[in-house]
């Protein structure tokens, strides 16, 4: 071997040989098969061990016993931080402490040969070694370290080549390693660096199941958070494969079997042929496969589903092998779209009426009126008591309010609210579309008071009272204290609406009579057409 | 030109002010107004059994479809028009391909409409 240097021939002679005395001759046998043992022994401890440390110190402690070394350390071939020290990692025959004070093992001319995988290096007497002592700034071994005559090191490197780390022994005295020794523990290095090698790959590949069990949780886990089955669909033989929460989103408990013609025969069948389109495309032409279908569980149930996923695995003639992805009930999201969609469609309408209801004020705003400002000003009025009213019906979402409430917001803005005094017993509830329609004869009313009846002089005041009596809403607007009262010679917009239109939109009868010391509006509404 | 003149109209909707704005119109066109019905049960009385050449249905009646009435008209022969906030995509699949006058409308959109019913049956 390259590496090898000076034989310990006074040891060599120990070796069983000719000329030794029977005695002599029987204890270099009994010492040979001590030796042998401890290898088998240390050999079998070496082949079963499961981590390095074990391993490692088991070679340490039986190649000392083997070869009597004083000390064993085995050095990682790892440099530390400092980029050119080994480190140590087991050491035998001394405490840890005997190395920590001192500095590193270095790729010097001496411990070059074990790093590099060049060859063992046996010496009788390592100082004596023409590679010793050249090394700034010690020139050998730095004070206090084990005292090392006898040195032996040998390299653990792999079949492939790769330097594992070393195997250090010494002892004080000079030429006690002999090249039985060096067999024997290149021997043990070969089983070291196998047993380290296999432990590593065994703990690589638990590491990677590890971690391949934990994304495969992982992907569970979002997927059972996200609500997402998963599927996977052999092209050629139609097997199907779905995950658990695969099955319930089509309707079926985990234990039941679920094919791919189960899974056909649930798809709602008018989505049928675009399911099974999309999955030809997705196979044929590698498309995306993303498509949202109806199904009908066996329950009788409609779920709406979303499932997302790819052709994967080529096939050796080119085609795709499986189909696989995800599948997601979105029932309750279709269903706020649908509900979305109606309400959309309800404000348009809603808008739309309401657009034709302007037309309509403006319409017959125009036909009462004498002059452009005459128009705008009631227009303007008219808009605003709309709007009112539709403020009214916002705060409370639209689900109706109060005749009460209703007639408050109408008299806000008119001078002389505080001259309208109500007495009823109990407020009544109104629809929307009542709300609107009252309000809007409520506007009318107090405008007309405010510019030609009672509201609009000093002293005059008006008399609001209510009543239900059979299912019927029984409302008078009473004028006291106003100017004397004449019928008008033309019924006016205000007129018309109150008696002809809301009479008609509220099912019930509306009467405007032009008494002299008053203005009086008799209004009867059945409830049926006012409460919500 | 087809005269509206003297055209017995049914008017069926649930709102006063276009109500009378739509009332208006017919009368500028010269029409005779029949109603106007705010109610169903009212609108199928006179659907059933009033003298009238055409009508005028607002597709929804405080929340009830006008549907069976334009059934009972259909019955009749009567021709109708739907008038809607919502457009045709409020109409239910029977009558779906119907006169609908999408609201607002105009008197000329009225007079067009009515013209094509009266039309369709002359």
């Amino acid at each position: 071997m390259a590496g090898v240097l000076a034989d310990s021939e006074a040891r060599d002679s120990d070796a069983p040989d000719a000329g030794l005395s029977p005695a002599a001759l029987e204890r270099a046998l009994a010492e040979e098969i001590r030796r042998s043992d401890t290898l088998a022994r240390v050999t079998e401890a070496v082949a079963s061990s499961t981590n390095i440390d074990t391993c490692v110190q088991v070679v340490i402690d039986g190649a000392r016993e083997i070869s009597g070394a004083a000390f064993g350390a085995f050095f990682y071939n790892q440099l530390e931080p400092d980029g050119e020290s080994y480190a140590l990692y087991r050491l035998s025959g001394a405490a840890p402490e005997a190395f920590a004070d001192f500095p590193r093992v270095r790729k010097t001319a001496l411990f070059a040969p074990t790093f590099e995988n060049t060859g063992v290096v046996r010496s009788d007497d390592i100082t004596q070694d023409p590679r010793y002592g050249l090394n700034a700034p010690r020139q050998g071994m730095p004070e206090g370290h084990l005292p090392v005559r006898s040195y032996l090191a040998l390299p653990v490197a792999t079949r492939r080549g790769e330097v594992l780390g070393g195997l250090f022994f010494g002892h004080p005295l000079p030429g006690r390693f002999t090249a039985r020794d060096e067999t024997l523990l290149v021997g043990l290095g070969g089983q070291v660096a196998a047993t380290i090698e296999s432990i590593r790959l065994t703990a690589g590949a638990m590491a990677e199941l590890t971690e391949r069990r934990r994304a495969e949780e992982r992907l569970k886990f979002a997927l059972d958070a996200g609500g997402m089955g998963s599927w996977d669909l052999d092209v050629a033989t139609h097997a199907y494969e779905a995950s658990d929460l695969c099955k319930r989103n089509y309707g079926r408990a985990p234990e039941e079997p679920f094919t791919f013609a189960d899974l056909i025969a649930t798809l709602h069948p008018d989505d049928r042929p675009r399911v099974l389109a999309a999955i030809d495309s997705a196979i044929r032409d590698g498309a995306d496969y993303d498509v949202e279908y109806r199904v009908v569980l066996p329950s009788g149930e409609l779920r709406w589903l979303h499932a997302r996923g790819r052709a994967a695995q080529t096939a050796d003639d080119g085609g795709a092998r499986r189909l696989a992805g995800v599948s997601l009930d979105i029932t309750d999201r279709k269903r706020a779209d649908e509900r979305q969609k109606l309400l959309v469609n309800e404000l348009n309408h809603r808008v739309k009426n309401s657009l034709a209801t302007v037309q309509s004020i403006a319409a017959q705003t125009l036909r009462s009126s004498a002059s452009p400002e005459f128009f705008r000003e009631a227009f303007e009025t008219r808009l605003i008591a709309l709007s009112q009213t539709h403020d009214l019906l916002t705060r409370e979402s639209w689900a109706g309010a109060s005749l009460r409430e209703v007639f408050d917001v109408e008299l806000r803005a008119m001078a002389g609210e505080d001259r309208v005094t109500f007495a009823y017993e109990a407020d009544v509830r109104l629809n929307p579309k009542a709300a609107v329609a009252l309000g809007m004869g409520i506007h009318e009313l107090a405008t007309n008071a405010v510019k030609y009846g009672a509201l609009s002089v000093p002293g005059g005041g008006v008399d609001v009272t209510w009543m239900v009596e059979e299912d019927i809403l029984r409302m008078v607007w009473a004028e006291r204290g106003g100017p004397p009262v004449t019928p008008p010679a033309r019924r006016g917009f205000g007129a018309r609406l109150l008696e002809r239109g809301l009479a008609a939109e509220l099912s019930g009868g509306v009467e405007l009579n032009y008494d002299a010391e008053g203005l009086v509006c008799q209004m009867a509404l059945p409830l049926r057409a006012l409460e919500p | 030109m087809k005269t509206l003149s003297s055209l017995k109209v049914l008017v069926v909707e649930d709102e006063a002010l276009v109500s009378m704005l739509v009332e208006d119109m017919l009368t500028d066109l010269g029409c005779a107004i029949v109603g106007p019905a705010a109610e169903i049960e009212e609108a199928l009385r006179l659907a059933g059994s009033a003298d009238i050449d055409a009508a005028l249905l607002d597709v929804n009646l405080g929340g009830r479809p006008i549907f069976p009435v334009a059934d009972a008209l259909k019955a009749r022969g009567v021709p109708f028009a739907f008038a809607s906030g919502y457009g045709e995509a409020g109409l239910s699949d029977d009558h779906r391909g119907a006169a609908v006058l999408q609201k607002p409308f105009r008197e000329a959109d009225l007079r067009r409409v009515l013209e094509g019913l009266v039309g369709e049956t002359a």
